[in-house]
């Protein structure tokens, strides 16, 4: 059974529409995640979900229940809602102890103390903060306030997750690790999650599956590397790591296999689209093969060590282009170099905008 | 690509106007405020515009008649001259604590804000027993000069004026200590590496640069001075030297009561235009950007021959205007008789004694206190109502009730007592203690509002919102969350609205009647009828309450608020 169903949702601020006709589930154990640049509307459909915005049309389930439809007047408030939160400043109560905290949900379910006990304890243990119960959270790390607030949203063992941004307040190390221990979490208790974020590359790190939002509306859904490496759209393709466009003519077409015009020169190419003429032509930096007996022949502009591998700007005619080799491959700046086009995308020309 | 960040609109939460339980509350707090802000002052508006029923402006040509022009005049004249003084002494002031080496800078800081500390008219008692024809600075100045008679006391109008001018100044000096130290220095140090010496770069970039501050300062001394009644009452009344406030008052003694009513206009129309003027001001201030948020501490000014002779100045001057005053009214308090020779002799703790006998004290100082706690806790229930309203639930509609909530703020507090008296004084409440917290409620609301809307907008939405996804309905957030979050906040409100309520004179006076005087009243009173000792050592116990109320603060807010 699907424990978030949204079907057709909209959302306007004083004529200005936020969502428009969003329509998604999230399964029993799912890792599901909203990603799209800001003021896409992913924010705004998981407030929406947690009952802090009222939606102006379409229905949403939690928990097989309908908590939401204006159509029928139907609104349940945050509190009716089986629903646990963390916010991305973490929203922890500065005047309350860690164990407060984390108890105030079920101190609203008027649970008896021993409960209460035992429950906060098992969650503080789950997000390791046990024996700081007693602190107040200006003695605690940014990190460790993120768990108390992870924890506070885990304790009344609600029907979904909703987490808006949880780690973009960290630093980058500890976002790394926070990752992991998300998604271990999450195994462990079996609790779906609705999970938004600007950030690609931690969509593809956690999710199961993925919806990319741009201006209001649900681009594409899929697995993360269904999306990256057959995104919907140029949009989709750009938002999900880098990406050359180059304009192209599709010069002949046999099934998948097309010979394409770009760059002043023939390649052959794979591609699913059924496309021909002029189209936009989208190549990632890692699929450009750097060498010096290509067709393509470029100046090495710019050479950046990136650790793990080197990002290189490659000026072909009057275009840049972003490169990536492994670092065992060294080019000077100054080098004339060649490039080959190892795969690509093709969108129809007028996507361009 | 976009650059991911913060959402470009900020999400405003839709509030269920029919279902939401605050929205009765909301409700509660706008007829209070129609009752308690709108209507008395559309009143006194409607009034002044009416003679016998019908519309005319009669009423203000008679407040402009050649017979009422002078306290006008006066009004003006007083306002002006003061403000000037205040902002020459407020202006070098700031400047010689700030930015040079003077030693002792900060002992001086904190003296020189003492005098607006002190009420206003407790200052006028100070001064006319320093400067009055038997004052402790004038007796002995005489005799040194073999001089019998005074050429020149502390009661005529240039009295007036440097009294007020001691008492506001620190407006301009906290004002343009701040722009001082919030001044971007590589202005200065630009002009100095384009070759100018340190006078031309005081004069051509630092003097010009912190010329709105001073100005800002400036017009809310003229605010001030203005409507400040105590000063000129007991300074000016003995010399026949009328300002506006001190009609009113006289007119209602007559009484006059459509005369006040104009008179209150005019007051109104000065204030609300010098108000203007200020946020015309602070604007222009806004044009240039001098004011660089970061705080770099500049090399000082070295003063170098001129520091002790400096430092004598500013000593000088902090030791006579803040120290000098209350050293008279403790001394006073403590002389068998005012004008005995200065000798342990002559002092006493009777007086002291005969107060806390006196019934009409006793009764003053209750009324006081219930008024001013009533008022601070009005106002702050009623300021959190609304700014809560406003700042955090978003209900639509409740921007107009913080924006008159913090109108009375531009409005003499005479103007406030003409107005409460033409509200209420028929509906059965003249003489009582209801009326004059009427007059309190609205003269303090903008204080109760600014503190609390100050102290809600700290607090995160996201801090309410996990309440609520916790389980908890609006009414109960707002109590677990929200209330524990400000109260410091609101205590500190609290007890900044009970100060100045504590010892209110220019409402009371003219509200009082036989068993609902006020502290305030009561010391102008025993002032004004010539029981000097009583009045100065009411007042040194009223200070030790103020000082008490203000390291209360400065404890609760942890530093930000108080002296």
């Amino acid at each position: 059974m699907d424990k978030i169903i949204v079907q057709g949702l909209w959302k306007e601020f004083d004529g200005v529409t936020a969502v428009a006709d969003v329509s998604f589930t999230v399964g029993e154990r799912e890792f599901f995640t909203l990603l799209g640049p800001s003021g896409c509307g992913k924010s705004t459909t998981l407030r929406c979900i947690a009952g802090l915005e009222e939606p102006t049309r379409g229905e949403i389930h939690i928990g097989g229940r309908l908590v939401s439809a204006p159509a029928s007047g139907i609104f349940a408030p945050p509190e009716r809602r089986s629903v646990g939160m963390v916010f991305q400043n973490y929203a922890v109560w500065p005047h309350m102890t860690v164990f407060d905290n984390v108890a105030y949900p079920l101190r609203l379910q008027k649970l008896d103390r021993r409960t209460i006990d035992a429950r906060v304890g098992e969650v503080l243990e789950m997000v390791a903060l046990r024996g700081l119960e007693r602190r107040f959270p200006a003695q605690l790390s940014g990190g460790q306030q993120q768990r108390v607030a992870l924890a506070r949203a885990l304790v009344r063992r609600p029907e979904v997750m909703l987490l808006d941004e949880p780690l973009s307040n960290l630093d980058a190390k500890l976002r790394e690790q926070m990752r992991f221990e998300l998604k271990e979490l999450q195994r462990r208790m079996g609790v779906p999650i609705l999970y938004v974020t600007h950030d690609q590359a931690e969509a593809m790190a956690l999710s199961d599956r993925v919806a990319v939002m741009n201006a209001g509306r649900i681009v594409q859904v899929g697995a993360p590397l269904e999306i990256y490496s057959h995104p919907a759209d140029r949009f989709v393709a750009d938002f999900m790591g880098l990406m050359n466009f180059l304009p192209g003519v599709v010069l002949a077409r046999q099934g998948e296999q097309v010979l394409v015009e770009m760059l002043g020169q023939r390649v052959h190419l794979v591609d699913r689209s059924a496309l021909a003429g002029p189209v936009m032509v989208a190549v990632r930096p890692e699929d450009l093969v750097m060498g010096r007996d290509g067709d393509i022949a470029g100046t090495v502009e710019v050479r950046n060590f990136m650790g793990n591998f080197i990002d290189y700007k490659v000026r072909v005619a009057d275009r840049m282009l972003r490169v990536q080799t492994p670092h065992a491959q060294v080019y000077a700046e100054g080098e004339r170099v060649t490039l080959r086009v190892e795969r690509a995308l093709l969108f129809a020309a007028e996507d361009a905008a | 690509m976009t650059i991911p960040g913060r959402l470009a609109a900020p999400l405003a939460p839709r509030v269920r106007l029919w279902t939401d339980p605050r929205v009765p509350g909301v409700l509660a707090a706008a007829l209070l405020l129609a009752a308690i802000v709108v209507y008395p002052l559309a009143l006194v508006l409607v009034r002044s515009l009416k003679v016998d029923g019908a519309w005319s402006l009669a009423t203000y040509a008679r407040a402009v008649a050649p017979g009422n022009l002078r306290p006008l005049w006066n009004t003006i004249w007083t306002a002006a001259l003061t403000s000037v003084l205040a902002m020459l002494a407020g202006t070098i002031l700031a400047f010689l604590l700030v930015r040079t080496d003077l030693p002792g800078r900060r002992v001086m800081r904190t003296l020189v804000t003492l005098p607006y500390a002190v009420p206003p008219f407790f200052g006028a008692i100070a001064w006319a027993q320093l400067l009055g024809p038997q004052g402790y600075l004038l007796r002995p100045l005489l005799n040194l000069l073999g001089i019998e008679q005074a050429p020149w006391t502390i009661y005529t109008p240039s009295g007036v004026v440097m009294v007020m001018a001691i008492h506001f100044f620190p407006l301009v000096f906290l004002t343009v200590a701040a722009a001082l130290e919030r001044m971007d220095v590589s202005l200065e140090e630009a002009a100095r590496t384009s070759g100018a010496g340190t006078l031309q770069v005081m004069r051509q970039i630092t003097i010009p640069l912190v010329l709105p501050a001073s100005l800002a300062g400036g017009v809310l001394t003229f605010m001030g001075a203005v409507a400040n009644f105590g000063i000129p009452a007991l300074l000016g009344l003995r010399a026949r030297f009328f300002v506006l406030t001190t009609s009113i008052y006289a007119s209602l003694n007559v009484p006059d009561f459509s005369l006040a009513t104009a008179m209150s206009m005019l007051l109104m129309v000065i204030s609300t235009g010098a108000l203007g003027l200020q946020r015309w001001i602070q604007r222009g201030e806004g044009r240039f950007a001098v004011i660089a948020g970061k705080a770099i501490h500049p090399q000082p000014l070295r003063l170098g021959a001129w520091r002790w002779p400096a430092f004598a100045g500013a000593a000088g001057f902090a030791t006579v205007i803040a120290v000098l005053p209350i050293m008279a009214l403790v001394l006073t308090s403590f002389l068998r008789y005012y004008g005995a020779p200065l000798e342990v002799a002559s002092l006493t703790t009777r007086h002291y004694k005969y107060i806390m006998g006196l019934e009409q004290v006793r009764r003053a100082a209750a009324n006081s206190v219930i008024l001013a706690s009533a008022a601070a806790t009005l106002c702050m229930g009623l300021g959190t109502a609304i700014s809560y309203a406003h700042t955090k639930a978003k209900i639509p509609g409740t921007g107009v009730l913080d924006a008159i909530g913090t109108l009375p703020y531009a409005i003499p507090h005479t103007v406030i007592a003409i107005a409460v008296l033409l509200a209420w004084a028929r509906a059965g409440l003249y003489g009582t203690l209801t009326i004059i917290l009427l007059a309190y409620i609205l003269a303090y609301l903008p204080f109760g509002l600014r503190t609390t809307s100050a102290t809600l907008r700290q607090i995160h939405d996201s801090l309410e919102e996990a309440g609520r996804v916790s389980g908890a309905g609006p009414l109960r957030t707002f109590r677990d969350i929200v209330l524990p979050l400000v109260k410091p906040g609101m205590l500190a409100g609290w007890i900044l609205v009970f100060l100045p309520a504590s010892r209110e004179l220019t409402m009371s006076i003219l509200l009082f009647s036989l068993r609902t005087e006020t502290i305030g009243v009561t010391i102008f009173n025993m002032q004004d009828a010539g029981y000097t000792q009583i009045a100065a050592a009411l007042s040194v116990v009223v200070l030790l309450v103020i000082l008490a109320g203000n390291l209360l603060i400065r404890r609760v807010t942890r530093g930000q608020l108080g002296f």
